[in-house]
């Protein structure tokens, strides 16, 4: 096994002055190299956010010894590399709120367990309300999260005023501001980082990460999946795991599964730097399906997304009606942005569950395991996933964290349903 | 360099403005950007970098400019980040510099520059561990960002215009004009959007002659040929996206946002003639200020009479370079040298040697196989260093004070990027093109990587000809030899340089950083980009996107199509967020519906609130007293003496037909069909899953006609699943639906004494009618001649009755009840009443509740199927610790509850069992009251803890009955 | 895609219909006929209604990965 990254520097403030001193540059790179093997004990499906950190969790946590991560494309290329970087806890129902608030305690020491700074950044999540019911929902939501033990705050108009001036909350608006719930610790975090991060720290422990290697087939033998056919030939896997986000539709296709998923698409936009202007996430839905949340990036740009284009997409292309939306909230919103520029707009596709919640199972065999459905909200969730769903994989045992996400709750009926919005996607 | 009334340039019109830059005075001509004056005023220096703090000037004449960004305005409501080189300047316009404290000459910040190489790309990833990143955020943001943040804005919407066409061109060049006219002459409808304020292109510049007429007048005589054909020319208007065939331009003129426009346009044919970006080479400090684009020195001297140096070292790889540089000679510009990075075997166009050889006649030094290794000079250029490219060649220093590059052009591929189009790698024009272009797009002139003048015209004649055999040709004469040039990407120098050569010169990206990024593995441009921020910037990777690339791959040795070009996106240029807003803002963001009492409600002192996007009144006339008390005071005064409300925001929707009774027992949970004519029912209907999706009343109005009433937030969604189901399973059935909310308004009347007000109020031979309405029965009723509806059902718990009038006629019950001494109630005050008596608010029809949970088991042994029937059984929807709609009451009377609070057993305070749905002070109990979904563990009477610690409070509650006041129903009955 | 061309009214602009959902592959229990979906790369059978127009329900068949409409149906509408 070729560990691929032997001899890489730490990264700390003397490598950096040893590189500025240095006649011989100390980087190395931070994965890649590895051929792929014949044979591995888990092979890996997908190097985004949730495929990287099972690995490496697999590797450090549980010695697993030959790891591979196959990826089509390259490192961090879909949506781990596509979001609006916000990561939060702030979920109603226990299921959701104690896994993501598992991840948000990671997501604050990730930067130092990964030796990589992923630029973690708790400068709050606040979602606003816009009318008394809203209130109560929100508070319905907040003093679920202060049982369990997060945080949340639940700000009056005044309140809100000292915490975000900025928004100016008593401004006359279409919908005026009445209040909102903030989650502190919630914030955002630099997404290419992490997947970088990620496959530095997994590389380090020996995981080859595969690139431009696409799987095609599943192999199966006597009722188990015995490896993997892909465009670099044939691997035989001891186990497999799937966690191929916007693809995930695709690998049912390839396995002959039918999975509760629809595939949708999210657009996000950046504009041109400024100053400081705005200090926290903002998150501001209102009556007719309107939705805006906005953070500003360090780099200076504001960072905006809203609701998903409204119909199943592949294209990675938004529709111009949606950013249009988008920019009207944030503009009803903060009118002083109004005449900043849109420099950039993407989109990223999303597999959407039919509760809205992930799904984090074994698919048809008891050696393949499927990590997806993570609709628009796998970013927050990688640390914990990985970290849960690599236990997973080496016990065969799902850890309690992750076993009310298994497929079978929309047979039970123990549904994740968070808005209460029903088997449709477009609506969640 | 010459005094503001002594210019001549294209753009310049008579007169002269005054200006500030930095807080001082200038004078410009009018006509001028704020780049040809502050060049005019001999002003280099126009900010800072944002990275490293080094000085910056002006670097080009067009949009991408990634210097020279000033900030316009003064106090709260700046517009920061605007290129001065598409700003016109206005007479007192105010511009500052960005990126620099206290002045872009002396920055407090540029101590930054020590840190030289340690600031490399990805050192943020790499520090800044201890104690946490976020206690440096806030200085290293401080630092980042370019421009000011605006703290107010008062821009207006856009002018939105929508329309069609045949042909959509995007760019009015040579190729976008060709283009249009013969379209427009084979008869189709042209539309033609031009970035800049004027149609021509690189003809500006170039002393074609096209079809006879110099390259000037040809554009005159094109112009007016277009307007002929009544092609539509745009200029100031860029196209920035597209979905299908529907097209986004948005226009703003001088620069600045204020007088904007956005054309929604729908084309069959979309052409893409953006041309092409010319291409700034590398070399050491060739961010100096003094380093200019050989084009945009062409473009001040052409537009606004600006030298913007007068000794010049040119830098190129191009045969255009030679007939530039005797333009810029010819208008008193000294040419110290140009370093042609190309063999001389390369230079084998003979009208290039012609131009070669005057220019070496008139004692320019031309180089060949040279390249330009450094920028010499602190502040400003002061000298340029040449050195061979081959054998080792020690160099030397040529002085100037100003060096202008040009390594070739860029196609603009923005468009050709999106919508199912593809590009592909051109060795030789080490460029992408446009490839695998969808049907209805095409790609013309320099954007498709065409640059001989002649041969893309004719070209373009061809594809848009009616009959391309017999279109005639253009004759092109004269003009720029073809460029021909060889891609030279960056000369070899040593190590120590690169972190001083710029590629992305606005995220200081530089060939040392390019190759951390190779070192460290991220190798595919894709990687690189976001590791560097190449191409981040507001010029989206149009300058250097290409060359950095191609940097990538060199250091490599891989071949550049491997590396690869990053996908370009929506929009091809940046645009103002109000413009894109539209028409969206303030009132207009939403739609804003109101019923025919909104008006009274208003003069009355109605406080509105807004419920999806209808405007509601919550209570009346508060003055003086909160919101709370204004509506304690209305639910008091329905329980003693009476009231009337407005409920004509409910859906109502009518089904009729004779399969109208099978049609609702299925898609209602409530069974209908056993609903005698004239009576009404409360009803529920369930989700495809099974989960309660709204309630309402049905009334059979006859065999084959009901009347539904839905809630307000649902009334969209309700009609449209009834007609989904009705045109799915119940596709041949005979049943009809009509959404019928806009033709009834609804009046509700509460009180004892409501049923004499009401025989009062309607005719005569009516009065009967109402007086003999039994609970949940209607009749029809006319009052004063209009027919209308009375429906004998509460939203109170008191006697009370909805009528149900066409919306003319609302005002005149309502104003008669008025009359009639009738008080008017909010929608605070029905809550509470509603609340009171153990109704459902829509806080219970969460959408994660069964009907089980809400304790509809009675209307669940019905026969028949309905929609949610099958999944109902779940075993999920039968556990013991499912919730169940309970009334809640405080041990202490004096207790607030707050809907949202969640339920705990005291002794296990950190589990939900459940939640506080809606809560109320009841003035006829005097005490808090609420409804909450709970365990059905907890039973009846069990006393838990309301915790609610946002608010701060944990109040002890017992599980009770719903309906907290009048549970017999006596008062409704009476 | 920005238009779809509904039966009744032509080509409308895509704002004024809403998707509701992508069929399943099979519905042979209530189940999947709720929760699963034939969730295709290339074909997509979706429902969708001309909600600020005639208010037909659609069976329309699009790629997602490209977006372009294969086919526009009326849902049956009348009694046959």
């Amino acid at each position: 096994m070729s560990n691929n990254n032997i001899g890489a520097p730490r990264y700390c403030a003397a490598t950096l002055l040893r590189a500025r001193l240095a006649r011989r540059s100390p980087w190395r790179r931070l994965w890649g190299g590895a051929v792929l093997q014949p044979e591995y004990d888990v092979v890996i499906v997908g190097a985004g956010g949730h495929g990287l950190s099972t690995a490496f969790h697999l590797a450090r946590d549980h010695r697993v010894g030959r790891i591979a991560v196959l990826e089509k494309d390259r490192v961090g290329y879909g949506n781990v590399g596509r979001n609006t970087t916000v990561v939060r806890s702030n979920y109603l129902l226990p299921e959701n709120h104690y896994f993501y608030e598992d991840s948000l305690r990671r997501w604050e020491t990730l930067s130092t367990d990964l030796n990589f700074n992923v630029m973690y950044s708790p400068r709050g999540v606040l979602d606003l309300a816009t009318s008394d019911d809203d209130m109560t929902r929100l508070a319905r939501r907040g003093n679920a999260m202060r049982l369990a033990g997060i945080d949340a705050e639940l700000l009056t108009l005044g309140e809100l005023d000292r915490f975000c001036p900025e928004l100016n909350p008593t401004a006359s608006r279409r919908f005026g501001i009445v209040g909102a719930l903030l989650q502190r610790r919630g914030g955002t975090a630099r997404h290419d980082a992490v997947a970088w991060g990620y496959a530095r720290a997994a590389a380090a422990h020996g995981v080859e990460i595969i690139e431009r290697c696409e799987v095609t087939g599943l192999e199966v033998a006597a009722g188990r999946a015995v490896g993997v056919h892909t465009s670099a030939g044939y691997v035989r896997a001891g186990r497999i795991v799937f966690a191929t986000a916007g693809h995930t539709a695709r690998i049912g296709t390839l396995l002959g599964a039918s999975l509760p998923l629809e595939t949708h698409l999210l657009q996000a936009l950046v504009t041109e730097p400024v100053k400081p202007i705005l200090n926290t996430v903002m998150v501001y839905m209102y009556p007719g399906h309107g939705e805006t949340y906005i953070a500003q990036s360090d780099r200076g740009g504001l960072v905006m997304g809203g609701h998903l284009d409204g119909f199943p997409s592949y294209t990675r292309e938004g529709h111009w009606d949606r950013l249009q939306d988008v920019v009207a909230g944030a503009v009803e919103l903060l009118p002083q942005i109004g005449g900043l520029k849109i420099l950039r707009s993407w989109a990223g596709t999303n597999d959407m569950t039919m509760d809205g919640s992930p799904i984090m199972d074994r698919l048809m065999y008891d050696n393949v395991f499927l990590n997806a459905g993570w609709c628009y909200g796998g970013f927050k969730a990688i640390p914990a996933s990985g970290a849960a769903f690599a236990r997973f994989v080496a016990d065969g045992c799902a850890p309690d964290l992750i076993r009310p996400f298994r497929l079978s709750r929309f047979e039970s009926g123990h549904l994740l349903d968070e808005p209460g919005a029903g088997p449709f996607p477009v609506r969640q | 360099m010459s005094a503001p009334h002594e210019r001549q340039g294209t753009r310049l019109a008579p007169g002269s403005l005054r200006f500030s830059f930095n807080g001082r005075a200038l004078t410009a001509r009018s006509g001028d950007t704020v780049a040809s004056a502050l060049l005019a005023n001999d002003i280099r220096l126009v900010g800072r970098s944002v990275k490293t703090r080094r000085r910056r000037g002006i670097l080009t004449a067009g949009p991408e400019e990634p210097n020279a960004l000033v900030t316009v305005g003064s106090g709260r409501e700046v517009i920061p980040n605007i290129p001065a080189t598409q700003l016109i300047v206005t007479e007192g316009m105010q511009v500052r510099s960005q990126n620099t404290w206290p002045s872009p000459g002396f920055d407090v910040a540029s101590v930054l520059q020590l840190g030289g190489g340690l600031f490399s790309a990805g050192f943020y990833y790499k520090t800044f561990f201890w104690p946490s990143w976020h206690a440096y955020e806030p200085l290293i943001r401080r630092l980042a960002g370019l421009g000011a943040a605006p703290r107010a804005s008062n821009l207006p919407s856009p002018a939105v215009e929508h329309f069609a066409c045949d042909t959509l061109i995007a760019g009015g060049g040579p190729a976008g004009l060709l283009a249009a006219r013969t379209a427009a002459r084979a008869g189709a409808h042209v539309v033609l959007c031009e970035r800049e304020p004027f149609l021509g292109g690189e003809l500006e510049f170039e002393p074609a002659t096209l079809e006879g007429l110099p390259a000037g007048q040809w554009i005159g005589g094109m112009i007016g040929e277009l307007r002929r054909l009544k092609v539509r020319l745009l200029t100031d208007t860029t196209v920035v996206s597209n979905d299908g065939d529907r097209y986004v331009a948005h226009s703003e003129p001088g620069g600045l946002p204020g007088r904007n426009s956005v054309y929604h346009i729908r084309a069959r044919r979309f052409v893409v003639a953006m041309g092409a970006v010319e291409r700034p080479m590398v070399f050491a400090a060739n961010d100096l200020p003094g380093t200019l684009l050989l084009g945009a020195a062409e473009r001040y001297l052409t537009r606004y009479g600006v030298r913007v140096g007068l000794n010049a070292v040119i830098g190129a790889n191009h045969n255009r370079v030679y007939p530039a540089a005797l333009r810029l000679s010819a208008a008193g510009m000294r040419i110290r040298m140009i370093v042609d990075s190309r063999g001389e075997a390369s230079i084998s166009d003979a009208a290039t040697r012609d131009f070669r050889e005057k220019l070496i006649r008139s004692g320019v030094e031309c180089l060949t196989a040279h390249s330009i290794v450094a920028a010499k000079g602190r502040t400003e250029v002061r000298g340029a260093e040449i050195r061979a490219i081959a054998g080792s060649d020690p160099g030397r220093t040529v002085d100037c004070d100003c060096i202008l590059t040009s390594g070739g052009w860029t196609p603009v591929l923005h468009a050709a990027d999106q919508g199912g189009g593809q590009k592909s790698y051109s060795d030789s024009l080490g460029a992408f093109v446009p490839d695998n272009q969808p049907p209805d797009r095409v790609c013309i002139g320099a954007a498709r990587g065409s640059f001989e003048l002649a041969a893309l015209c004719n070209e373009v004649v061809r594809t848009f000809a009616r009959d391309p055999e017999s279109a005639e040709a253009v004759s092109v004469s004269g003009g720029d030899p073809t460029p021909q040039w060889l891609p030279f990407w960056m000369p070899e120098a040593a190590r120590s340089r690169e972190k001083l050569e710029f590629v992305d010169f606005q995220n200081d990206v530089t060939v040392a950083d390019l190759r951390v990024a190779v070192e460290e593995g991220y190798t595919d441009i894709e990687h690189a980009k976001r590791f560097t921020a190449l191409g981040f910037g507001t010029d989206q990777g149009r300058l250097g996107g290409t060359t950095g690339a191609a940097i990538l791959a060199h250091l490599q040795e891989r071949p550049l199509r491997e590396v690869g070009a990053s996908r370009l996106r929506a929009p091809y240029q940046p645009v103002t967020m109000r413009s894109v807003a539209e028409l969206r803002s303030g009132n207009r963001l939403r739609a804003t519906r109101v019923t025919p009492l909104h008006d009274w409600h208003v003069e009355h002192g109605a406080v509105m609130e807004s419920t999806g996007l209808w405007k509601r009144p919550r209570c009346y006339d508060p003055k003086g007293a909160g919101l709370a008390e204004a509506a304690l005071k209305e639910a008091k005064r329905v329980r003693e003496h009476g009231g009337i409300a407005d409920a004509s925001t409910l859906g109502k929707i009518e089904i009729c037909g004779p399969d109208a009774a099978s049609f609702l027992d299925y898609v209602y949970l409530t069974k209908a069909s056993t609903i005698a004519v004239g009576r009404s029912r409360y009803a529920v209907n369930l989700r495809e899953d099974g989960m309660v999706l709204d309630d309402g009343l049905i009334l059979r109005l006859s065999s084959d006609r009901f009347r539904l009433t839905t809630s307000t937030s649902h009334a969209e969604h309700m009609l449209s699943h009834f007609e989904f189901w009705r045109a799915t399973a119940w596709a041949n059935a005979a049943v009809a639906i009509t959404d019928v909310s806009e033709a009834w308004s609804v009046i509700a009347i509460a009180g004892p004494k409501s049923r004499e007000a009401l025989a009062r109020s309607v005719d005569a031979e009516s009065a009967m009618k109402v007086a003999a309405l039994r609970h949940m029965e209607f009749a029809s009723v006319t009052c004063r001649g209009i027919a209308m509806d009375i429906l004998r059902a509460t939203f109170s718990g008191e006697l009370g009755f909805e009528i149900h009038c066409p919306p003319d006629a609302a005002l005149s019950v309502w104003s008669g009840l008025i009359g009639d001494g009738w008080q008017p109630y909010g929608l605070d005050a029905m809550d509470t009443l509603r609340i009171e008596k153990g109704y459902l608010t829509h806080a219970e029809i969460s959408g994660q509740v069964t009907p089980y949970d809400l304790g509809l088991h009675s209307q669940l042994a019905r026969d028949g199927d309905f929609i949610g029937r099958e999944l109902l059984s779940r075993p999920a929807f039968h556990e013991p610790d499912r919730p169940r709609l309970v009334g809640l009451r405080t041990r202490d009377k004096g207790a607030r509850l707050n809907g949202g609070a969640q339920i705990v057993l005291a002794s296990r305070r950190s589990e939900s069992r459940g939640y506080v749905t809606s809560s109320a002070f009841s003035p006829a109990l005097g005490e808090w009251v609420a409804l909450g979904l709970v365990s059905r563990t907890i039973a009846e009477g069990q006393e838990v803890v309301a915790s609610d610690p946002l608010r701060g409070t944990q109040t002890v509650v017992r599980v009770s009955p719903c309906v907290h006041f009048d549970p017999s129903g006596t008062r409704m009955r009476s | 895609m920005s238009h779809i061309r509904c039966p009744f009214c032509g080509d409308r602009a895509l704002r004024e219909f809403e998707f509701r959902k992508t069929l399943p592959g099979s519905a042979a229990t209530p189940l999947q006929s709720v929760y699963f979906r034939q969730d295709h790369p290339q074909v997509s059978v979706e429902h969708w209604q001309h909600q600020s127009g005639c208010r037909s329900w659609l069976l329309i068949v699009r790629n997602p990965s490209t977006g372009s409409i294969l086919r526009t149906d009326l849902l049956p509408e009348f009694p046959t």
